[in-house]
């Protein structure tokens, strides 16, 4: 008998599945409690209910200024990732080429390199090519390089599965391959350049290793947070931005997962082969 | 003889080491209707994806109406194909699927509409216009691919198994409804298939296809009651191969003994063989008379051979019988389930005889 669905074996599954959960989430239930307890110091004892922290980073120039910057330079770099990305994926998924497994490799790699030895890397690169001042610009660079292979690996499963025999279609009806991309690809590959878009921008927004040493003046919203932690006073304001950013990072994937799924169930029923019982029609 | 539509010549095409095509010649007429038949891997798909463009051949030339197609795109091409799982585009409906040729060749709204429509009346699903691929049946899936094809007025309709994700019953039909909407277009169709049936059924030419070279090109008639080598007679139909060996010729017939009054007989037909050679000699299962006892169905029949029942297999209208025979080899027979043979059983002795022109010489092996 299966030791998971004997009596003793549940409990025990049940047991680890809590102790896992807790461990995971609660730091994050412990961020979103202390961000409403009306107190200066993070710690218990809980002293009430409040929202002033939320209202005190509103009105904290610099801190929405942040946030600000850290808008700008993640819908930069998601945007550059997803079109790098599309082709990319194209490439990797319809085209044979003289060594495809390492050029694969390659646009893979920034997954496993450490973001400390990137962050210097780059530091390096940009001062050695010194037209390019350090700022928005530069750390959306290095969030691309970052973002682009989650992003290709989110466009390559739902790439695999649109027919070759749909883009032929077009092409024998008269499309040129410009016009196979734009009305055919494109469109059903949508989903997953949406999902590949908003996992870029989330990934540029809380990055903090790699902004540390390109950012130059600017100052990026994780930068931002990383620096309050010295002064306890703003500790309160900086646990609710957190939650803010949390609420929203988790809204969005979200969203893109879900609309990922009911599209990727659309192709598949829209391929389908239905049954033909209902079928007669007399020649 | 009409006009040449498509004429191929001397088309070859390897992929890496494996040679998919080896010198393919082939002249397709305006308003036929030919198919491309062989096994998998006999270069059939091969041969139409070129005329489509989307591979090039290593060698030879394809022209379209006279004109060479070689380098051309297969966006560029007066051809259009049918897939084989109908590759409709999920994301658009029927008539947006339908009219997207003609939207690319920037054909007025209204024409597209109209051409649409009519297309629609032709594959018979009028009407359904709004629906999404995805809503549809296998067989309306079909038609609609077709009607996206033909709504192009191409020069050539090609089809790459177009039936073959279709069940039996349903296959049937689209076969008469195939043929009834090429013969009111009058569009040349080429056809590519693994399915004898299908390609006896609709074709006015056949070409089998094996390994990569055409076999032997003719109507459904002359393929299947002449194949002019064991891998057309094999592939067409079942098909009773015999190693004749010629004991005696008789006029312009070479005659084979088997046994007491066992003999068979086939026509020489000018073949230059003598006696002490062997052939292989071809009889088809439903051309073969068999009655049980010793008297064969008719005393003028050339060919005659006892046998007993090995094997019977009940295929509906017909029953197939595998007689064990002393040629050391089973001959299969059909014969109408409810007719002379009806009260048979397998171990029954019986005799099996066929009418001299029945038999027909497949390979002529001097020795």
């Amino acid at each position: 008998m299966n030791p998971a669905v004997s009596a003793g074996g549940r409990r025990g599954l049940w047991v680890s599945f809590w102790l896992l959960s807790i461990f995971l989430y609660a730091p994050i239930v412990i961020l979103i409690v202390f961000s409403f307890n009306d107190r200066e110091l993070v710690s218990f004892p809980w002293q009430g209910f409040t929202v002033r922290w939320y209202r005190e980073f509103v009105s904290n120039p610099t801190l929405v200024d942040a946030l600000k910057v850290s808008m700008v330079v993640a819908l930069l770099a998601a945007v550059l990732t997803t079109l790098l990305a599309i082709p990319a994926s194209i490439a990797l998924v319809r085209r044979r080429f003289f060594a495809k497994p390492l050029v694969s490799g390659m646009l893979l790699a920034p997954l496993v390199i450490p973001l400390v030895v990137f962050g210097t890397a780059l530091l390096i690169l940009f001062n050695l090519i010194s037209v390019v001042p350090f700022g928005p610009f530069t750390v959306a660079i290095g969030h691309v390089v970052i973002s682009v292979p989650f992003a290709i690996l989110t466009m390559v499963p739902r790439l695999e599965r649109i027919p070759i025999a749909l883009e032929e279609a077009a092409r024998d009806l008269g499309a040129s391959l410009w016009t196979t991309f734009r009305t055919i690809t494109l469109p059903l590959l949508a989903p997953a350049v949406l999902s590949a878009f908003l996992i870029s921008f989330t990934i540029s927004f809380d990055e903090v290793v790699v902004v540390s040493f390109i950012a130059g003046d600017t100052t990026t919203f994780p930068l931002y947070l990383y620096s309050q932690l010295r002064l306890p006073r703003s500790l309160p304001q900086v646990i609710a931005v957190a939650v803010v950013v949390l609420v929203a990072s988790v809204t969005v994937i979200a969203a893109s997962e879900i609309g990922r799924r009911i599209s990727d169930r659309k192709l598949e029923g829209d391929t389908a082969v239905f049954d033909d019982d209902e079928e007669v029609v007399v020649a | 003889m009409s006009e040449v539509g498509i004429s191929i010549h001397g088309v070859r095409k390897s992929f890496g080491s494996v040679e998919a095509v080896r010198d393919i010649s082939l002249d397709i007429h305006e308003g036929e209707f030919i198919t491309l038949l062989g096994p998998s891997g006999c270069g059939k798909t091969t041969t139409m994806r070129m005329i489509a463009g989307f591979e090039e051949p290593d060698a030879g030339t394809i022209l379209l109406r006279g004109e060479s197609v070689l380098g051309i795109p297969p966006n560029k091409r007066e051809v259009n194909m049918c897939f084989q799982h109908y590759a409709l585009f999920p994301h658009m409906n029927v008539a947006k699927n339908i009219a997207y040729g003609l939207k690319l060749k920037k054909v007025p709204k209204d024409e597209r509409d109209r051409r649409v429509k009519e297309m629609l009346t032709i594959v018979r699903l009028e009407g359904y216009e709004e629906r999404k691929p995805g809503q549809l049946s296998g067989g309306q899936q079909q038609r609609i691919a077709l009607a996206r094809a033909l709504v192009n007025r191409p020069a050539a309709l090609l089809l790459d198994e177009p039936l073959g994700a279709l069940d039996v019953k349903l296959r049937k039909q689209m076969q008469l409804e195939l043929k009834r909407i090429q013969h009111e277009l009058g569009t040349t169709f080429v056809y590519v298939t693994h399915d004898q049936e299908e390609a006896l059924s609709m074709s006015d030419r056949i070409a089998v296809m094996n390994n990569g070279v055409i076999e032997q090109l003719g109507p459904p008639r002359t393929i299947y009651e002449q194949p002019e080598s064991p891998f057309v007679a094999d592939f067409v139909g079942v098909l009773n191969a015999i190693e004749f060996r010629i004991h005696q010729i008789d006029g312009p017939d070479a005659v084979m003994k088997v046994g007491e009054g066992e003999r068979l007989v086939v026509p020489l037909a000018g073949t230059g063989a003598s006696v002490g050679g062997s052939l292989l000699v071809a009889v088809r299962p439903e051309r073969v008379w068999l009655r049980v006892g010793a008297e064969p169905a008719d005393a003028h029949h050339a060919s005659r051979l006892g046998g007993t029942i090995g094997q019977m297999v009940y295929l509906g209208t017909l029953t197939q019988f595998h007689v064990d025979t002393a040629l050391g080899r089973r001959i299969i027979v059909h014969e109408l389930s409810d007719g002379a043979m009806s009260g048979a059983h397998e171990g029954d002795a019986v005799t099996l005889s066929w009418p001299r022109d029945d038999a027909a010489i497949l390979h002529d092996d001097q020795g």
